[in-house]
Formats: C-alpha cells, sequence, structure tokens
C-alpha cells in the first residue's frame, strides 16, 4: 500500500520540479527579450548623442536662453500689429479647409479602391494601399517645397500640399474603417432585396460614418497647425509673415503671430470638438 | 475556542465628507473561526474590514490583533502587519497584465527586501509555494496565463491563492462573490471554507447574501448604519432579525428566497 | 414631439451643411483658385516631372550624412521628451500632483506648447541657441513634451486605486507597489505613445533643416534654390527611405516583443 503513495508523491514533486523549470524558462526568455530591445536603444541613443554632438549642457543654456529670449524680446507682445497678421491667419484657415475637402473627397476614392472588401481588383488595392502609404510618409512640408517649385509661392502650392498629405492620413483611415465593417449587418440589409444605393445608405454609411467624421475633423485640426508653418517655404499662410518679423528680429511682433497661431488652432479645435459632439 | 484573536474597541471612522461610516464598534473574533458581515450596502461593512488591515485609517477606536495594538502602527510595522492579513475583493484587483502566478507571488512581497520584491526576483521556494497554492486552487494549468484571461470564478481564486500565499493568520474577504454568477459563487465560498478549516485562518467575509452566509459561516455579525445590531449563530439569524437588519421586507424576501 | 425634434434635426443639418458649402466658396474665391489656374497648373507639373527624371543624388555621402542626423535628432528629441514628459507627467497627474493648482497649471502649460507647431519651435531654438542639430532636439523635445504630458498624465490618472489596495494589502512596500502593481499597468500604454511620439519626431526632423535646425531638410531646401528639381525628387526619396526603414525597424522590435510576451504567457 505504501509504494503507490510514495510513487504519487514522487510524481507529484517530478511535476511541481518541472513547472518551476517552465517558471524560469519562460522569464529567462522575457527578459532576454527585453535585454535585447533595451540594447538596441542604447546603442541608438549613444549613436545619435555622439552624432549629433549633443551636451547635456545644451539642455541647460537652451531653456534658459529660450526664457530670457521670451522674457526679454518676445514679450510683450506689439498688439499694434495685429492687423498685419489678420490676412495671413483668414488665409491660412482656408487653406486648411480647402486642403481638407480636397483629401477627404480623393480619400474616399482612394480609401474604397484600397479596402479588400469594396476594392474592384485585388491588385488595385495593392497599389492604392502603396500610393497612400508614399503619400503619408512625406511630410507635408516637402510637399510644400516640392509644389512651390512646381507652381509658384502662394497659398495654392500650400493647399495642395495639404490636400496631398491628407490623402496619406485619410485614405489609409477610411480604407481601414472600410475593411472593419461587418460583412453581416450588410448582408442582412441586401437580404432584404435592397438595391445598391440602399445597402450603402442603411448598412454601410452608418458603420462608417462615425470614423468618418472623427478622422476628418481630426485631420482639420491637423491642417491648421501645417498650414501655420508652410509659409515658412513660401506656401502661404501665416508662417511667411511670422518668418518675416523673426528675420527682420521684429520679435514682438512675432509673439503676435505665435499668439495668433495659437488663438486660430484653439478656436479651429474647439469648433471641431462641437461639430464631433453633435454629429457622431 | 477562548483566547481571542482579534479585537475591536469602539472603532469609529467618519470620512472627510462628514459620513459616520462607523459607530463604536467593538466586536471580537476567535482563532480559526469564519465569521460572515451581513448588513445592506452603505452600512459600513467593508470600512470595518479596511480599519483592520489599515487601508483606510479608523478616526477612533482601536484594533488589537494577537494581543498587539495595531491602531497606529506605521512604515515597516504596518507592513508586518499587513502582511499577516490577506485580503481578497469584490473585483478580484489582480494586476491584469500580470501572469496568474506573478500575481500570486505579490503574497509574498511583505517578505522580501523591498528591491528584491519590486524587481520581481522572488526566491525558488516562494515560487514553487505559489505553484503548489495555484494547484490547491485548481488553477495550476492556468499559472503562466494572463490573469485578465481568466474568468471571473477563477480570478477570484488566483485572488485567493495570492492570499493564501502570505501565509496569513486573518483573511479579510470584501464581497468576495458580488462580482460572481451562483456557481462561481459556491466554488469560491467552498475554498475560502475549506482553507480557513484546514489551515486554521480566521476569516471574516463581508457578504450581502444572507442564504450564503447562513451556509458557509460559524458565526453571523449584522451591521446596519455603522452599527452592530446582530452578533450570533446561523441559526439564530431569524427570519425577523434579518428584517430588522435590513429593515425592509420586500429586500428580505427578494434576498432569501 | 419626436417629429418636430426630427424636423428640428434636420433644419440645423442643412443649415450647417450650407455653411459649410458657402465657407468653401468664399475660401476659393480668397485663395485665388480659379479653373484658369488649375489648368495652368497641369502643364507646369509636367514640366517639373519632366526635369526631376531621373532622380539624381548629387553627394550621396552628404545627403545620407543628413539624413542619419535627421534620424538621430528624432531619437534625441524623443529621448529627452519622454524623460521630461514622466517626471511632468506626476505634477500633472490628479492622483499624484501634490497640489491640484500645480496639476492645471501644467496642463496649461502643456497644452500652450502643443499648440505651437514643432517648426516655429525650432525658429525660436535657433535665436536662443544658434544653428545646428542642437536647436531641432530642442524643439522636438518641447512639442514632444506637449503631447506626451497630456496623454501620460491621462494614463496615470486612469491608475485602478483597488488594484494598488490590493498590493498594499498584501504588505508591499510603496516602491513594490508601483514597480509591481503600477508600472505594469502602465508600462505598454507608455511605450506605445512613445513609440507613436517617435514616428511623428522622425517625420518633423526630416522637415527641420528647411529652418537651418539640422538634418536633411536643409539639401531639399538647398536643391529647390539651385532650381535641381532632380536632385529635389532624389532627396525625397532618401526621406521616404528613411522614414519607411525606421517604420518598419520600430515594428520589428514592436513584433519581437509582442511575440516574446505570447510564447510566454501561453
Amino acid at each position: 500500500m505504501n509504494l503507490p503513495l510514495e510513487e504519487a508523491l514522487q510524481q507529484q514533486s517530478n511535476k511541481q520540479q518541472l513547472q518551476y523549470e517552465a517558471y524560469k524558462s519562460r522569464k529567462r526568455s522575457l527578459l532576454y527579450n527585453r535585454y535585447f530591445i533595451l540594447g538596441i536603444l542604447a546603442i541608438l541613443i549613444i549613436w545619435s548623442w555622439v552624432g549629433t554632438k549633443f551636451h547635456i549642457m545644451d539642455l541647460f543654456s537652451g531653456f534658459s536662453n529660450m526664457a530670457i529670449f521670451i522674457f526679454q524680446d518676445l514679450l510683450p507682445p506689439d498688439f499694434t500689429t495685429i492687423p498685419s497678421f489678420v490676412g495671413p491667419i483668414l488665409e491660412t484657415l482656408y487653406m486648411s479647409y480647402v486642403g481638407l475637402l480636397f483629401s477627404v473627397t480623393f480619400s474616399l476614392f482612394f480609401g474604397l479602391m484600397a479596402a479588400k472588401n469594396t476594392t474592384v481588383h485585388p491588385a488595385v488595392a495593392i497599389v492604392s494601399r502603396s500610393f497612400i502609404a508614399f503619400l503619408r510618409s512625406i511630410p507635408a512640408m516637402v510637399w510644400g517645397i516640392l509644389l512651390v517649385a512646381a507652381i509658384g509661392l502662394g497659398p495654392l502650392a500650400g493647399t495642395l500640399a495639404l490636400g496631398l498629405s491628407g490623402i496619406g492620413i485619410l485614405g489609409k483611415a477610411f480604407a481601414d474603417l472600410l475593411e472593419e465593417i461587418d460583412e453581416n449587418q450588410v448582408n442582412a440589409v441586401r437580404a432584404t432585396g435592397a438595391n445598391w444605393y440602399q445597402v450603402i445608405g442603411q448598412a454601410v454609411w452608418p458603420q462608417f460614418k462615425p470614423g468618418f467624421v472623427g478622422w476628418s475633423l481630426y485631420k482639420m485640426d491637423l491642417n491648421i497647425r501645417e498650414a501655420s508653418v508652410l509659409g515658412v517655404v513660401g506656401a502661404g499662410g501665416i508662417g511667411f509673415a511670422l518668418e518675416g518679423s523673426i528675420s527682420l528680429f521684429q520679435y514682438q511682433q512675432a509673439s503676435v503671430g505665435i499668439l495668433a497661431i495659437f488663438a486660430l488652432i484653439l478656436v479651429v479645435e474647439f469648433i471641431t470638438a462641437k461639430l464631433r459632439e453633435k454629429i457622431i | 475556542m477562548t483566547d481571542i484573536f482579534l479585537e475591536t474597541r469602539n472603532l469609529k471612522k467618519v470620512y472627510p465628507d462628514g459620513t459616520e461610516a462607523l459607530k463604536n464598534i467593538t466586536l471580537t473574533f476567535n482563532k480559526g473561526e469564519l465569521v460572515s458581515i451581513i448588513g445592506p450596502s452603505g452600512a459600513g461593512k467593508s470600512t470595518f474590514l479596511r480599519s483592520i488591515n489599515r487601508l483606510n485609517q479608523p478616526s477612533s477606536g482601536e484594533v488589537i490583533f494577537q494581543n498587539e495594538q495595531i491602531t497606529n502602527v506605521k512604515g515597516k510595522k504596518l507592513l508586518l502587519v499587513r502582511r499577516q492579513i490577506g485580503m481578497i475583493f469584490q473585483d478580484f484587483n489582480l494586476i491584469k497584465r500580470s501572469t496568474t502566478v506573478r500575481n500570486v507571488l505579490h503574497g509574498r512581497l511583505g517578505y522580501m527586501s523591498s528591491l528584491k520584491g519590486a524587481f520581481g526576483r522572488f526566491s525558488e521556494e516562494d515560487v514553487k509555494e505559489a505553484l503548489a497554492i495555484l494547484r490547491r486552487v485548481g488553477l495550476e494549468d492556468h499559472a503562466f496565463k494572463r490573469a485578465d484571461e481568466l474568468s471571473g470564478g477563477q480570478q477570484q481564486r488566483v485572488g485567493i491563492a495570492r492570499a493564501i500565499a502570505q501565509k496569513p493568520a486573518l483573511i479579510l474577504a470584501d464581497e468576495p462573490i458580488a462580482s460572481l454568477d451562483p456557481s462561481s459563487s459556491s466554488n469560491v465560498m467552498n475554498y475560502l471554507k475549506t482553507i480557513s478549516e484546514e489551515d486554521g485562518i480566521t476569516t471574516i467575509v463581508n457578504l450581502h447574501q444572507v442564504d450564503v452566509a447562513k451556509r458557509f459561516a460559524s458565526r453571523i455579525i449584522g451591521i446596519k448604519a455603522g452599527e452592530v445590531v446582530f452578533d450570533g449563530k446561523p441559526n439564530e439569524l431569524t427570519e425577523q432579525r434579518i428584517n430588522e437588519i435590513y429593515d425592509q421586507r420586500g429586500l428580505v424576501n427578494e434576498l432569501t428566497s | 414631439m419626436s417629429k418636430m425634434n426630427k424636423q428640428n434635426n434636420n433644419l440645423s443639418r442643412g443649415i450647417l451643411w450650407s455653411l459649410a458649402f458657402i465657407f468653401f466658396v468664399i475660401s476659393l474665391l480668397q485663395l485665388d483658385i480659379a479653373p484658369e489656374k488649375l489648368a495652368n497648373i497641369f502643364s507646369r507639373t509636367q514640366r517639373l516631372l519632366d526635369n526631376m527624371f531621373p532622380p539624381v543624388i548629387d553627394d550621396p555621402i552628404n545627403i545620407a550624412g543628413a539624413a542619419i542626423e535627421s534620424l538621430q535628432i528624432a531619437v534625441m528629441g524623443t529621448l529627452w521628451g519622454i524623460i521630461f514628459s514622466i517626471l511632468l507627467a506626476f505634477f500633472a497627474a490628479k492622483n499624484m500632483t501634490p497640489h491640484i493648482s500645480i496639476s492645471y497649471l501644467v496642463k496649461a502649460l502643456a497644452a500652450f506648447v502643443r499648440a505651437v507647431p514643432a517648426l516655429i519651435w525650432a525658429l525660436l531654438f535657433i535665436i536662443a541657441v544658434g544653428l545646428g542639430p542642437t536647436p531641432g532636439i530642442l524643439a522636438l523635445a518641447v512639442n514632444s513634451v506637449g503631447m506626451l504630458v497630456k496623454v501620460y498624465a491621462e494614463t496615470i490618472e486612469e491608475i485602478d486605486q483597488r488594484v494598488i489596495d490590493a498590493i498594499r494589502a498584501t504588505g508591499g512596500s510603496p516602491i513594490q507597489v508601483v514597480m509591481q502593481g503600477v508600472l505594469p499597468t502602465i508600462s505598454s500604454i507608455f511605450i506605445s505613445w512613445s513609440v507613436f511620439r517617435f514616428d511623428i519626431n522622425l517625420r518633423y526632423a526630416t522637415v527641420l533643416g528647411v529652418v537651418g535646425a539640422g538634418g536633411i531638410g536643409w539639401e531639399l531646401i538647398r536643391a529647390s534654390r539651385m532650381i535641381a528639381y532632380n536632385e529635389m525628387l532624389g532627396v525625397t526619396i532618401v526621406m521616404f527611405i528613411m522614414v519607411l526603414g525606421a517604420e518598419y525597424f520600430t515594428r520589428f522590435l514592436k513584433q519581437r516583443a509582442d511575440l516574446a510576451t505570447i510564447r510566454a504567457t501561453k
């Protein structure tokens, strides 16, 4: 009678030992992975630190110089220069808005083509995805530089730059949204004998709408930020006036420009937040 | 059964907003008993439990645990008191992204040096012990899963395992089955009762299900509006006394049916 | 009643759409975008494209060096952005801050810093510390702080007090509570925001050179001033490869980490 009990105990303790080994090996593999990633990060950081000749004192001198600069030169803002910024601020707003509508329109097309479930052909989907990815990986500022070279200085170049980089962001977002649409709901509506328009209107659009509105408004927020600096390369908007006053050492005028950008961003974000609430 | 294991004297708790959660709670608990505290929600059951392991600081009164005044202990001493008191929560309160066995090992933190514990360098005995405890609550096959992959009943068993890993003298269970379905509930209560009996751990369980309390507890305490209104054996808890505790006939019928 | 509500709704929706349309027309007029101008674009773009191909990388070593500098600026800017954000986030999070007014102050500051675009920060830092990669690093760090303080603080604010209580109840010391209870919950969210921010910073770093804050942006401006369209395309392609390469690299690290976690929690 004793033997089976001992055997069972032996088995039990073997199993315990095995489970402990499993614990150890899992923990070890997680640790190795963590060291691997931390090692790569450390190498990247050291490489960048040396490569940019960064010095820890730069942080201190940078921020203290910045503080001195802000309080001695930027402040107080010279509010008499406000009128000179009204035109550029409005231009920034117009550029963002037209650029947004441009990118929404084309993103709908490319999004439909890029989504696996709505495309006309899988090859078209791949091509559209790549095109969208290409547009996305080039910043709006670079598009601005290229377009200024192509069509000359002015807000048209900036507007198109916002539109193109917008397709990169919204095209991907719309395609992903379309791919996530629940086919069962679509089929359920289709089963009632609805035609194509009814299927789109009753089954596809309600699922697509919240993401569509959310992403488009988000892109409007981004556009304002982008548009306010595109002027630096001559692609229209307030950036041009702002850089002008900085290069002429008119810092108290520049600070009005910065405040104007700040105000514009806040106002637009407030409006888009309200619209988001109202529409979704 | 005569030596007093845990005692509260005139325990009072007033919250900053003026709510008087506990009014003069004076109770004694004996070694190894499984006591259930019942009462309507907001009666102060939870505050009472949390005053014992000092997750809440009582406003006045005393807590005497194993012949020691612990009402005002601080720092290292408080941690030493807490490690002897396991706690089980309504919402399990596991670290969801950590593995099951890691959650059980958290019960050993109070026994380790601060830094070793912080970096999770648990000793071989601790790990083996934790795995053995998981076997005891029937979760050995889930040891390496993330805690949030387990079902509610399983998560609560991990919660129990974490408390046992502390090798506690006392277990406080705050509504341990309120978030569980009936079958998981009786499963979890069975584990609590078994452990209390086998390991001789005094267990205090807050419950709002009177029938469960009657089935599992050796003693029942009724709390209403921060005061003890009943203290006795389960069979002394008559329909009428229940009505007095809950003060609401309809609710009682619902709870006992 | 509900019918009237619906009518009201339709009416306000109609007004909204017409306002949006009117504003569009005004914008077009103000921006002076007219059909004949658009027609003009095509011929000019045609000429640009003719001149762009084949793309040329005039001075490969120089341009590769500038691209690497952009990458390094992004790494350093993100590093300091993360460090300062973690420190500030504990003052900004309502459940950690020494005083609630400090929390509001830090959050308001972050909102302001966030609203000023990175390129303007670069312009200002150039005045403060001179040309080169340093103003670029500082500009990216400051701009990152604006965003990361907000999201880190929100993550800290969402820490579950009940989970903290559970570790405290086992007798865990404060440092154990943070390392075993808080960190596992928030670290993955912190990491994914930080990686997201690195992607943004890398894109910014490619254009900071436009104002003289280091990196490959300067090469693009230089080529455009020389009206060397084929070089512009060459530089743009290098940028594209750099951004894509970095994205693949972060994705590779993330997948590796995920895989290790999955294998360890099977």
